[in-house]
């Protein structure tokens, strides 16, 4: 029997109740462990601890936001004025098409996942998730896609200082980065269309979505699996709820665009004509499948924003969310039906009556649950006690926000009228409205409200307001106006346009708008480092909230709750600190076992790097550069070896014994 | 290119199915909203609030029901029209005044046609647009034109990648798609009898001269106009520049374009292309004058008429380009992106024009980034020189006489 498996099973009295301070010790493959690695870089390399996992998530996603939103803030200075010149039309094209893929892949799902990741396990009284280290390779798969994605960068800023040149063995290289849009229709993603970026952007994406999937997945089993006693499906909190259902979503709706991404690949690097025209393919099925994905992951995006005000408005009214059932299930609701109104991002392309007819029905039946759940935002602050604390205002905002990008959404789903909107700067302002005012607004809620949670320090001063009016009057400004251009007939996506239109005054007040969003992002920046270097003390419970992962200390310690709790009611703790002596949440006695720790390990991390040779060498094999085949297979074997030795190696795992600490 | 002001029944139809929804998006706004401002207001924690805790009630199904009912019935407010709507614009109407037969002029029409409105072919390219009538055998880009208030049947087909058809006054978009054929039809102004309607005339019976000269006047005041519009698909480097043009004509001017468009251009000196042609080849120094010579450059170092036609001239005869068939009629080139259209009075500013087709020849990687020209080698793009030492583009003088050339061309 195995070092490891005779830890388990052996009875914890045995062990020194100090054994979590023990040094590292060998996992089955005889290598050490990285356990209570002395090196503060290595304990983060290999950690499988949701927490710090999640936090990770969201710093590299913030960094991504900020990354996206200066490519958003060179678009609208080209724009400001007719027929400018400041940057070129090829430059502008790579831009609007790595703005969209950075925002949406890079930051915000990323986003959702730091708050899935740190809050889920606290939320329903786990110790973490149910498999740690898929984990941690799902967080360093994503890091691989979006230095895959992001390559081309690379290339073209060394290029631009002379360290690179298109010549000789990299003479392919056109195009270096992605210039196709973030929906990539086909046919201007085959090779004779555009270059490199292309390559780069759909083996990013590709590995994006692995990351993805295993994210999901490792949800879907720890949501179902690791609740505490008592803790049943309609006790869970509101945004456990809509983070199980975005992970369904991911699970069903990721594989379409994982087939449409492998046949585009083998469109482009092995000469197949699922896309090519004159080989017989048809450029309308890259559509189909890449919304089938590309709602649902509207949806995705969304959901998790819904959750985190469905958590937040009660707290600060001092009251239960009113209808949860209702709103649990209309979320459930919006996520099946985002699978059947895909062609809505198709009216155009000749679908014919009936199809047209049925998606712009369905399109508006979606506006029901959506609807259900803004009533029943309302109906939580009524009779209730609202506090303006800063979590509080962003949400107001959000409510506020969402519903005017619900609104001109509704607009969209009659067909007709979305003939004169679809691919215009109407568009553009309806999904910026949902994507700024709903999702971006919520998430900076959900900063305010867990910060204090994740980091163990509470805000100081009141720069949340500045932030709030000037992130909601610059998204006002930039985007209100986008309705009357897009009406006015401006296209979007295009790089610059003829003056005479009526549209030089819309862009450049678009123009302002946006530098006055981007200086609100700035306070927010600045908040944020405030919080880190100046916060006080939070105390486990700031704000007298009202779900399980404020019962905890702040920062929740590494195996979350020193014993598992048992859960009487929803609002767990609102019930506790309030509620009758009967709904009191009480603790399991552990009988000296202490608690079970997973240990951290190399080989996530390894396996997903390999994705970086992968995704790099079948890209810059495409452009024709020798021995790159042999790179991504290179690739191939180091994902292969990490995984083979991920599995060997046994999950290993310690006891730490946090009452015996205490005493 | 305002959808807010429309010029024809398609793009009415698609107006006023949006307001629809504008008017009850902003009931639902200011009933919900009103709720909601209200509660945050009244609710609100005030300072030293030794109020009792709020009641905590989980929600009222009566309520939710309610409320759910509600949206659905406001949604069926906006899902009637739109299936008519959705009805209405997708399949060419049929109406027995935009028949060919009906009011085509001009000679030459196959008799089956007349029992069919206009048909025009749409091709998009990157990035600009060819304009097909097989009906009547011309073949035009950039700039379409069409009869006031009859329909055209419109088909939409692209030779590279996706662009989207959208003329915003006249019609919402459809997509040109690569491998496949989509259709839509397309009205400028009313047909008669929808104008009647508008009118409050009385019943059918109706058909006074007065009413018809009323009728004329309307399409000539209201609907006779210059329209813009553009790609709306993302098509790679320039689509930015991807624009077109619909001229929108009475009866009569349409059959005199139709003829136009089908008699082409002579030489510049008027004698026979045979007789031209022969001189080209034996004595190209006898072709004197800056026309001649611009044409001359056309057919020879130019390589022009490789890739475009002008309809008359026997040599050219290349479809890769647009049709240059009385391009110096054209009110913009560059698939509408250099415009020489006089903002007074419509007609064309011929030193603009000049300079637009000057410009386009010297420059053409500039005006569109990434076009197929540029790439060929055509224009005034690449070295001066070549490598055994020839005189590889063409000179400033050159580029002169060719614009000129091209200028006469109407």
């Amino acid at each position: 029997m195995s070092h490891t498996e005779t830890e388990i099973l052996t009875p914890s009295t045995t062990l020194a109740p100090e054994k979590h301070v023990l040094e590292p010790e060998r996992s089955q493959l005889g290598f050490m462990r990285p356990d209570h690695s002395r090196s503060v870089i290595m304990d983060w390399l290999t950690t499988v601890d949701h927490k710090k996992i999640g936090i990770m998530y969201g710093a590299i996603a913030l960094f991504f936001l900020l990354v996206g939103g200066v490519e958003a803030l060179i678009i609208r200075t080209q724009l400001a004025i007719p027929e400018n010149d400041l940057i070129s039309a090829q430059r502008y094209n790579q831009l609007f098409t790595m703005h969209g893929t950075t925002m949406i892949f890079l930051a915000i799902m990323p986003l959702n996942a730091a708050f899935f990741n740190f809050l889920v396990p606290l939320q329903i009284g786990a110790r973490d998730v149910a498999f740690p280290r898929i984990n941690s390779f799902s967080l360093w798969a994503f890091v691989a896609g979006a230095i895959v994605i992001n390559f081309g960068w690379v290339l073209q800023a060394l290029q631009v200082m002379g360290l690179f040149e298109a010549s000789g063995p990299t003479a392919g290289m056109t195009d270096l980065a992605p210039a196709m849009g973030w929906f990539g229709y086909a046919p201007l993603t085959g090779t004779n269309f555009t270059g490199a970026g292309t390559d780069f952007w759909i083996m990013g994406l590709q590995i994006l979505g692995i990351a993805s999937l295993s994210a999901a997945m490792n949800f879907v089993v720890t949501i179902v699996n690791m609740r505490a006693p008592g803790m049943k499906m309609m006790r869970m909190p509101v945004f456990t709820w809509m983070t199980l259902v975005v992970s369904l979503l991911i699970v069903f709706a990721f594989p379409a665009i994982t087939i449409a991404l492998g046949q585009l690949m083998f469109d482009r690097c092995f000469g197949t004509n699922f896309f090519v025209v004159a080989g017989g393919g048809q450029p309308i099925l890259w559509q189909h499948l890449f919304w089938i994905f590309g709602h649902p992951e509207v949806y995705i995006l969304v959901l998790p924003a819904m959750g985190i005000i469905s958590e937040i408005l009660p707290v600060f009214s001092k009251k239960p969310l009113f209808g949860y059932s209702i709103v649990v299930f209309s979320g459930a609701v919006i996520g099946f039906l985002g699978f059947a109104v895909w062609s809505h991002h198709m009216f155009t392309t000749g679908l014919g009556k009936v199809a047209t007819a049925a998606f712009s029905l369905l399109t508006m039946a979606i506006a029901v649950p959506t609807g259900v759940k803004i009533f029943n935002w309302v109906g939580t602050l009524w009779g209730g006690r609202v506090r303006f604390s800063a979590p509080m205002i962003f949400s107001l905002g959000f409510v506020w926000m969402f519903m005017m990008g619900g609104f001109s959404g509704i607009m969209h789903s009659s067909a007709p009228a979305d003939a004169q909107q679809q691919d215009s700067y109407f568009v553009i302002a309806h999904f910026h409205y949902v994507a700024i005012g709903g999702i971006f607004l919520a998430v900076v809620a959900g900063i305010y409200f867990w910060l204090p949670k994740m980091i163990g320090k509470m805000w100081k001063g009141n720069l949340s307001t500045w932030v709030a009016i000037f992130s909601t009057v610059g998204l006002n400004v930039t985007f209100f106006p986008m309705h009357f251009l897009g009406l006015l007939g401006m296209p979007r996506r295009t790089h610059t346009y003829l003056e005479g239109f009526g549209w030089e005054t819309y862009n450049l007040v678009c123009t302002i708008g946006a530098y006055i969003l981007a200086f609100g992002i700035f306070l927010l920046v600045v908040d944020i480092i405030r919080c880190f270097r100046k916060g006080e003390p939070a105390g486990n419970d700031p704000w007298d909230a009202r779900t399980l992962e404020w019962a905890t200390s702040s920062p929740p310690k590494v195996y979350n709750f020193a014993k598992t709790p048992i859960i009487p009611a929803r609002d767990a703790l609102w019930e506790d600190k309030y509620g009758p002596e009967n709904r009191k949440v009480t603790y399991m006695d552990d009988h000296g076992h202490g608690i079970h720790m997973p240990s951290q390990s190399w080989m996530p991390f390894i396996a997903a790097l390999g994705f970086i040779p992968v995704g790099l060498g079948m890209s810059l094999m495409q452009a024709g550069i020798p021995y790159m085949g042999y790179v991504a297979i290179f690739g191939l074997l180091v994902i292969g070896f990490g995984i083979a030795l991920w599995a060997i190696e046994g999950p290993g795992g310690y006891h730490m014994h946090p009452e015996a600490d205490a005493a | 290119m305002s959808t807010f002001v429309t010029k024809g029944p398609v793009a009415e139809t698609q107006y006023d199915l949006f307001m629809l929804t504008v008017w009850v998006t902003l009931g639902i706004f200011i009933a919900v909203g009103g709720a909601f401002a209200f509660a945050i207001i009244k609710f609100r924690e005030r300072p030293n609030d030794d109020r009792p805790m709020p009641s905590q009630g989980h929600g009222n199904p009566l309520v939710e029901i309610g409320l759910i009912g509600v949206s659905i019935l406001l949604l069926v407010i906006i899902a009637v029209p739109t299936l008519k709507g959705i009805w209405y614009t997708h399949d060419t109407p049929e109406d027995p005044e935009s028949l060919m037969g009906a009011w085509y002029k001009g000679e030459e029409l196959a008799e089956e046609e007349s029992e069919n409105p206009l048909i025009v072919k749409v091709i998009g390219y990157q990035w600009w647009w060819a304009f097909e009538y097989p009906q009547l055998g011309i073949t035009t880009a950039n700039e379409m034109v069409i009869p006031a208030g009859k329909v055209v049947h419109l088909e939409l087909r692209s030779s590279d990648v996706i662009h989207s058809f959208w003329l915003p006054r006249i019609a919402g978009k459809v997509d040109l798609i690569p491998g496949r054929t989509n259709s839509m039809w397309i009205q400028a102004g009313d047909n008669y009898l929808r104008w009647k309607e508008k009118q409050g005339a009385a019943g059918p019976e109706d058909e006074s001269p007065l009413l018809r000269a009323e009728y004329a006047t309307y399409l000539e005041e209201e609907i006779h106009n210059y329209y813009y519009g553009q790609c709306a698909e993302y098509c790679g480097d320039s689509h930015a520049r991807m624009l077109f043009r619909a001229t929108v004509v009475d009866n009569e001017e349409f059959a005199e374009w139709v003829i136009d468009e089908r008699t082409g251009h002579g030489t510049p000196d008027g004698r026979s292309w045979d007789d031209w042609y022969t001189a080209y080849a034996d004595k190209p120094d006898s072709l004197t004058g800056d026309l001649n010579e611009g044409l001359k450059l056309f057919m020879g170092r130019g390589k022009c008429a490789t890739c475009h036609v002008v309809k008359g001239n026997p040599r050219a005869l290349g479809v890769a380009g647009p049709n240059l068939t009385n391009v110096g009629s054209r009110m913009s080139i560059a698939a509408g992106w250099l415009n020489h259209r006089s903002e007074e009075d419509g007609s064309i500013d011929l030193e603009k024009q000049y300079d637009n087709f000057y410009k386009w020849i010297h420059e053409t990687d500039v005006v569109k980034p990434g076009n197929r020209m540029w790439k060929a080698g055509g224009g005034g793009i690449g070295e001066l020189i070549d490598e055994n030492g020839e005189l590889a583009l063409l000179t400033e003088d050159e580029i002169h006489k060719l614009s000129l050339y091209l200028q006469s061309l109407k």
